[in-house]
């Protein structure tokens, strides 16, 4: 059989092509319905997600350039609005092995826009579900699926693709855990408001975090944010006495200025008996003194320092996605392996049966001349017979295999003929 | 008991390897390893000392290579209570590989099997002798924790400091984690050095009535105490760098009173 992958992702397509083929669920399981014949296409799945689309198939062998066509012709149907030439140039082709190996990959999420991000992971479970509900999925769908899943998890536990934050609000979190070991008890203080800093206090409190207090110039905001975050608001004149019961300090406010100098977050720190705390400040122009930095147990972060962080973690991530890349190839390389299997496993099987078969009921019709035997001899002669039987039928099935490995469908179906072995007896 | 001891040697090196492995792969199943292959070292180690107690009959706690395999063996019981408590092994990167090598010399140190072990097991206070060196060999293996634990401290804080992160930083506990194990392991060796202190100058005073040998063991270790007595007076002032690099001047110390003992010699000697 043949595997078939056809589909376009952000790095061939840009995003104004790809929200054209964006497909609902529903139109998923219709261009299933419409591309699964049983012939030519006889297994199929989509994944469609904002960064790709693509269709996977299972093809009869020797019908995969067939398959592939079919496919393509089934996409560009659907980007009407534009051009054929165009759009076939955004599409990317990839047979067998390398249909393999980009499954893997997308599973393992090492093609995604930001390497290792775990969305991509759920999306593929989705369209593996989908095509269940279709009908579509056949066995090597089904096993290449499941293991795909299996290689996503084996990279995500054996390399740190994933292990670094590359946002903002993860990046603070994973600071924060850096300097309290768990945010536990932790309290957060959020000086001025903002999505970006209101992001980060919500992962700060789902990481475990269990107090926030809100400080505004203007209240009423103050209390509005506390609000919706069930925090505290307090008065903007009590921040240097507030700041002393912060562990993290989220700054951002639109003042020209230093909102906390150094004096003041010394002061905070000798109240807090020199506890560490960390300052993140995500306002432009800064907000936290730079000078704050400087002294002992106090740690700032300003928007470039976290930038940099960010950058510096998704270099370790592209590094890390060369083992995964090494642990994908090894999988592609086994997996190759149980779809030969998948193949020529029932005729192996069927001839091994046979053999065995005819190896005992000879023995069965030749027992009465043995004379007496004990249970134990009786089982000694079988296990003999069945033993020299498979001996002989080693090579056979060895040069059975190579011949399927090779593609030589002719001499499989040789072997079989001489074995006189029928289609149904392998099912 | 040689076997025994190379036998724990040969697992201790297991460990450390493996600890080393975990620390730069990341792979959180290597970790079985050094704790199975630690936890056969350290029976072995046990069983060891134990042998070579009932076969000298005395504590083996008195030449110089049971000293250095004892220290090794409590490094592991301290190694131990560390993971226990704070469910982290980097601790293991630093103690593993000097236990393999304590575990080591101690194999091979040449024997000073000729002093005379009637000496110190004579007079009316002869069992406090064991039991002062003891609690005092346990203090140092704090202290060598609490070192360990300092440098992880400092080295983290810097790039925190610099916000640029090395690839170890990822692999450390948190600041907060490493500056409680350095002040529990200060705590803790501080309380062992003053009892070992006391039952020393008991011992020393019922012996021959002086306390006081104006020896380089003595004024190192009176040093020391006095330098963790500030440590830990000044804790919540002294919180974090400055903690810090007091558990690391107090390990110097430390290892000032024992080569202090080796090359300045004086009343107490080691082995």
């Amino acid at each position: 059989m043949s595997i078939v992958l056809v589909g376009l992702n952000h790095k061939t397509a840009p995003v104004e092509v790809r929200e054209q083929l964006a497909l609902s669920e529903q139109a998923c399981a219709e261009s299933l319905h419409a591309i699964v014949d049983g012939e030519v296409v006889r297994e199929g799945l989509i994944v469609s997600t904002c960064n790709r689309v693509e269709i996977l198939a299972a093809s009869g062998r020797e019908r995969g350039a067939e398959a592939a066509r079919r496919l393509r012709d089934h996409l560009s149907a659907n980007a009407r609005m534009l051009p054929a030439e165009t759009f076939n140039a955004h599409l990317y082709t990839h047979a067998d092995e390398a249909a393999v190996r980009h499954v893997f990959r997308v599973a393992s999420s090492l093609d995604s826009m930001v390497v290792g991000e775990p969305q991509v992971l759920g999306q593929v479970r989705r369209a593996y579900s989908l095509a269940v509900e279709t009908g579509t999925a056949g066995r090597v769908i089904h096993r290449l699926v499941h293991h795909a899943l299996r290689v996503a998890k084996r990279v995500r536990t054996e390399t740190g693709i994933a292990a670094s934050a590359v946002s903002i609000s993860f990046t603070a979190v994973e600071l924060g855990r850096k300097i309290f070991g768990s945010l536990k008890g932790a309290t957060v203080l959020l000086v001025g408001a903002g999505e970006m800093a209101e992001l980060a206090a919500q992962h700060l409190a789902s990481a475990g975090a269990s107090r926030l207090i809100v400080v505004n110039r203007t209240h009423e905001a103050a209390v509005r944010v506390a609000g919706k975050f069930g925090g505290e608001a307090v008065e903007y004149e009590r921040l240097a006495q507030t700041l002393a019961e912060a562990d993290i300090v989220i700054c951002s406010t639109a003042a020209d200025g230093y909102v906390i100098d150094a004096t003041m977050a010394n002061a905070a720190r000798a109240a807090r008996r020199n506890r560490p705390a960390f300052f993140i400040d995500i306002s432009v122009p800064r907000n936290v003194d730079p000078k704050v930095g400087e002294l002992d147990n106090l740690f700032v972060f300003d928007v470039d320092d976290l930038e940099a962080v960010i950058t510096s973690n998704i270099r370790e991530r592209e590094r890390e996605a060369e083992r995964a890349e090494l642990i994908v190839e090894s999988e592609v390389m086994q997996f190759q392996q149980t779809l030969r299997d998948l193949d020529i496993g029932p005729t192996v099987g069927a001839l091994r049966e046979k053999l065995r078969r005819i190896a005992l009921e000879e023995f069965a019709r030749k027992r009465h001349r043995l004379g007496q035997l004990t249970p134990e001899q009786e089982r000694a002669i079988e296990a003999l017979l069945v033993s020299a039987v498979n001996k002989i039928s080693h090579p056979v099935i060895h040069r059975m295999r190579r011949s399927y490995d090779t593609g030589e469908d002719e001499n499989v179906q040789a072997w079989r003929d001489i074995f006189g072995l029928e289609e149904n007896e392998e099912k | 008991m040689k076997p025994l001891l190379y036998a724990a040697l040969a697992a201790y090196v297991v460990a450390a390897i493996h600890a080393i492995l975990t620390f730069v792969t990341k792979r959180r199943s290597l970790e079985r390893v050094t704790t199975g292959s630690l936890a056969c070292g350290f029976a072995a180690h046990t069983a060891a000392l134990i042998v070579d107690w009932v076969q000298e009959g005395h504590y083996p706690l008195f030449h110089l290579h049971e000293t250095i395999s004892f220290l090794a063996w409590t490094l592991v019981v301290a190694y131990g209570l560390a993971v226990y408590r704070y469910r982290t092994h980097a601790l293991g990167v630093f103690l593993l590989p000097l236990v393999s090598v304590l575990v080591l010399i101690s194999n091979f140190a040449l024997g000073d099997e000729g002093r005379h072990v009637g000496r110190i097991t004579e007079g009316d206070a002869a069992w406090l002798f064991p039991v002062h060196t003891t609690l005092l060999i346990f203090a140092y293996a704090s202290f060598f924790v609490a070192f360990a634990a300092s440098v992880m401290y400092l080295w983290q804080e810097r790039e925190l400091k610099q916000k640029t992160f090395s690839a170890v930083f990822h692999r450390l506990p948190s600041l907060t984690t490493v500056d409680d194990i350095g002040t529990s392991a200060a705590a803790i060796g501080f309380t062992l050095l003053t009892l070992g202190i006391i039952t020393g100058v008991v011992w020393s005073s019922a012996r021959n009535g002086h306390i006081w040998h104006n020896d380089p063991v003595e004024f190192f270790a009176l040093l020391t105490w006095v330098l963790y007595l500030t440590l830990l007076h000044y804790r919540t002032q002294w919180r974090g760098r400055r903690a810090a690099w007091l558990g690391i001047a107090g390990f110097a110390l430390v290892l000032c009173t024992f080569i202090g003992a080796f090359v300045l010699g004086g009343y107490h000697v080691f082995g």
